[in-house]
């Protein structure tokens, strides 16, 4: 799923440059920039099985690569504007905001946010793009697989010591327009009401971590072809005039009530690391999988080495849009309502992932901003062939 | 024979720290300021961000000296518990997520030694044989 919309971006960028001018007029020469790199890329063992992550050769490609600047400026004391510009090579490194947003610091404990966010869906969310932050080249994409990562709103992060605890407390509301491509042809993709809580709550080397997020998802799926002269959309109008509209509109993304809980730990004792998250995703009245995602990582650290093996699991369940529709009913067209209940029932499977992956990593440490990184991604689809991925990045932060 | 044993022990130590600088460091504040001691754990929460005031409630602002200095990657061994990798990349999460700025980088001993002697507010760490009557040790990094 990429982002393709060229007028959106043009406009975003104009935004974050506005942003971005705007700071120096202020308060000239008070910028903080910072910025990170990761190149790298990667390999399969066998082009005849599934691809997986961002590969999808046998041959070696490097190119792989994300290149961001973040640019903060102090409006006054207590405000600041903060853009991050990201070009990334699956892109073809069109320049995209992918966060500009005003923050207020209403107190040492309180900050007040808004613009476009990072939607804290998971452990790693706020650093994803920042490979340098953690141990492997990216998350496992098991569990970081939602398309939208950020989100256009408001937040407030509340920071406290309850006793001898660290808590961290996120709350925001906002929405999100994005394009996707879905079954090879573009759709638009919008989130309304979107609001969600993220918690944190933790001591020196271990924190744990929840998450709940809810909003009103519409993907434009009508366009997806199911067969030859036949898309979502077509059927759908079929159930409808069949007289099977409540199936018609499971069929259908239209301001669905999805829901996306997080749980997460993490441990780093200096000598050990340790990560653990679960996921799902209920798409609600939609025919969209329920997503049930996790994973655990363990690593030890060797000197300037960091040793890491990782297990991640995708075990969705498929939705039943077909429900409702009696069997062996004579209809016109399909000729039995069999055919409907078939091929509704195909497409709800269709949605679903089934995969364990085991991933073998190293990071290393080559100076104090660089990291050098290997992975071996062993990945078992449950209904697809077997494939083994090797992958390598440089990560740094400046 | 325990003797013997001490002294084998102790020279284990000395070769296995022989990288290691032994000087000790001090963590410094403004002569001004109201308190005379902190925790490491006090000081740990400054430098990691994870607070924003002294104890005692006025606003803290930490200061580090540059990096690759020796007081530096004491100071984060002993305090941060992290290396210099390890800590860059604690900072790199919050940096990039508008939750936190490190501090700053001043200098070496002179340098932050002034930066703490000119500001009230002001955190620092230098080697403790720099330490002269325009400071105040609250910490001690043996």
């Amino acid at each position: 799923m990429k982002s393709n919309n060229p007028h959106r971006k043009t406009r975003k960028l104009a935004l974050a440059i506005a942003l971005v001018m705007a700071a120096p007029l202020t308060l000239a020469g008070d910028l903080d920039f910072s910025g990170f790199l990761s190149v790298g890329g990667g390999m399969l063992d066998d082009e005849n099985s599934p691809p997986y992550g961002d590969y999808d050769e046998e041959d070696l490609t490097l190119d792989n690569n994300i290149l961001g600047l973040q640019v903060t400026g102090a409006v006054n004391e207590k405000i600041t504007a903060t853009a991050q510009l990201i070009a990334r090579s699956e892109n073809d490194y069109e320049v995209d905001a992918e966060w500009a947003y005003l923050s207020w610091q209403a107190s040492d404990a309180i900050k007040v946010r808004g613009g476009r966010l990072r939607t804290p869906f998971y452990m790693y969310s706020d650093y994803l793009d920042v490979g340098y932050a953690y141990a492997w080249i990216t998350p496992p994409s098991e569990v970081y697989y939602l398309p939208f990562n950020n989100v256009d709103g408001v937040d407030i992060y509340v920071t406290k010591t309850l006793g001898i605890f660290d808590t961290s407390l996120q709350a925001y509301f906002g929405s999100f327009d994005d394009e996707l491509e879905l079954g090879g042809v573009p759709s638009e993709a919008k989130t309304r009401n979107q609001m969600g809580l993220a918690g944190t709550l933790g001591k020196d080397w271990w924190t744990l971590r929840a998450a709940y997020h809810q909003a009103d998802l519409t993907v434009d799926v009508t366009g997806i072809p199911i067969g030859p002269n036949l898309t979502i959309g077509d059927f759908a109008s079929a159930l409808e005039a069949l007289g099977y509209a409540d199936n018609a509109n499971r069929l259908l993304v239209e301001e669905d009530d999805a829901v996306f809980t997080e749980f997460g730990l993490n441990i780093d004792t200096g000598r050990f690391v340790a990560a653990a998250e679960y996921v799902e995703f209920d798409p609600g009245d939609a025919v969209l999988s329920k997503n049930i995602r996790q994973y655990v990582m363990g690593g030890v650290r060797a000197g300037s080495w960091l040793f890491h093996v990782t297990g991640s699991q995708a075990k969705d369940e498929a939705t039943h849009p077909e429900a409702g529709i009696p069997p062996n009913q004579a209809v016109p067209i399909f000729g039995s309502t069999n055919v409907l209940i078939g091929t509704l029932e195909a497409i709800a499977q269709s949605q679903v992932v089934e995969r364990d992956v085991v991933s073998l990593g190293v990071r290393w440490d080559v100076a104090s901003s660089a990291a050098l990184k290997f992975q071996y991604d062993d990945v078992d689809n449950k209904n697809a062939g077997d494939q083994k991925v090797y992958s390598v990045a440089l990560q740094t932060v400046f | 024979m325990i003797n013997k044993s001490l002294r084998v022990v102790a020279a284990t130590l000395m070769l296995g720290g022989a990288s290691f600088v032994w000087a000790e460091v001090a963590v410094i504040v403004h002569p001004s300021a109201g308190f005379d001691a902190l925790t490491e754990d006090d000081v740990a929460r400054l430098f990691l961000g994870k607070s924003k005031s002294f104890p005692a409630g006025s606003p803290a602002v930490p200061v580090n000296q540059n990096e690759g200095s020796a007081a530096r990657d004491k100071f984060n061994e002993a305090i941060c518990k992290k290396n210099a990798s390890q800590y860059k990349a604690y900072w790199s999460q919050l940096v990039f997520t508008g939750k936190g700025t490190p501090p700053k980088d001043a200098g070496d001993d002179a340098a932050v030694k002034a930066v703490v002697a000119a500001n009230a507010n002001s955190i620092g760490y230098i080697d403790s044989s720099a330490v002269d009557a325009s400071v105040k040790v609250v910490y001690k990094i043996p």
